[in-house]
């Protein structure tokens, strides 16, 4: 396992950032494009720690998939598991991840002026990516959840699967 | 000996196909590999009718033509590769082994940022890979 320096990581991804906000004009497409970075990571991520962590077993079941990223992915990008797993009260086919400070988060601040951005959104970008390859399409985006006794917001994963995940869980039977 | 590999991607499209003998007609090649394409597509979709389980990775021997066997290998992005080879008695472990070692360098072909996800492989330090595995393929090759 390669050991990669933190400032190096939180310096390159501050500039990745810097530069997406040169060629934008608003939020949403800033956000937009740090996903489509993040994209390109989870696909490269789902087939090597498939091959190098798991051995030879394909997730066809999204518990399994789910518990996939919140463990091994999660551990081998950012050191630890991930605080929480949850699934959604209102919908069906929602579930968060929670963390209480993001490793992409923690040297970034956001001025008050950009309201609810959160750079987590490259983070839901590599989520998406894991989904979307394993053939669990989803919409993934960051939230941040502020707590109570806490000063940080905590950050939230919403994942959204698309509606043929549930026709496919619902013919195969398994949930 | 192995005649041809390929690499074929979640739409079915083609990644990487590369054969290995001058003698036979690499059009001939290409028509087995589409047509093992197939057999895959019904073992994925047909769990409970062939008996396997789900997931599996190593798919095993796809169909025996007349000279030639298919053997197949799905990847957890539903990527296909694919191995035909004309002995007639292949072991089991060696095809295992050789399609992780496959799997391996295709990982490592597609972890190349500059590779874009659908297009054809084009790297050559993967052909290169790829040479040597199936070189060093054969009853007794190291795990």
């Amino acid at each position: 396992m390669v050991e990669v320096s933190l400032s190096a990581f939180a310096f390159l991804f501050s500039e990745l950032v810097q530069y997406n906000q040169t060629q934008v004009d608003n939020i949403a497409e800033l956000e937009r494009r740090l996903e489509d970075a993040g994209y390109a990571v989870g696909a490269r991520v789902l087939e090597l720690f498939c091959h190098r962590e798991k051995g030879n077993r394909r997730e066809t079941r999204l518990l399994g998939i789910l518990s996939f990223v919140h463990t091994t992915v999660w551990k081998v990008l950012f050191g630890k598991v991930a605080d929480s797993l949850e699934k959604g009260t209102e919908h069906e086919d929602e579930y968060m991840i929670s963390e209480k400070e993001l490793l992409v988060n923690r040297f970034i601040s956001i001025p008050k002026d950009m309201g609810t951005f959160n750079c987590g959104a490259f983070v839901a970008g590599i989520v998406r990516g894991v989904l979307d390859n394993a053939g669990f399409p989803s919409v993934v985006t960051a939230h941040f959840v502020p707590m109570e006794g806490q000063q940080r917001p905590r950050t939230t994963i919403l994942i959204k699967f698309a509606d043929e995940v549930s026709h496919m869980m619902a013919l195969l039977n398994i949930y | 000996m192995i005649v041809c590999v390929a690499v074929v991607g979640p739409q079915n499209n083609p990644l990487y196909l590369q054969s290995f003998t001058e003698a036979d007609d690499a059009l001939k090649l290409h028509h087995i590999v589409h047509c093992s394409l197939d057999v895959i597509e019904e073992k994925v979709n047909n769990p409970k009718k062939s008996g396997s389980t789900l997931s599996e990775t190593f798919l095993g021997l796809l169909y025996p033509t007349e000279n030639y066997k298919v053997y197949g290998y799905l990847t957890n992005t539903k990527v296909k590769l694919i191995l035909v080879t004309t002995d007639l008695d292949v072991r089991d472990v060696d095809v295992r082994n050789f399609f992780r070692k496959f799997h391996a360098a295709y990982v490592d072909a597609v972890s190349n940022p500059f590779h874009v996800p659908g297009k054809k492989i084009s790297s050559k330090t993967f052909s290169s890979r790829i040479g040597g595995i199936v070189k060093s393929f054969g009853p007794g090759s190291p795990p």
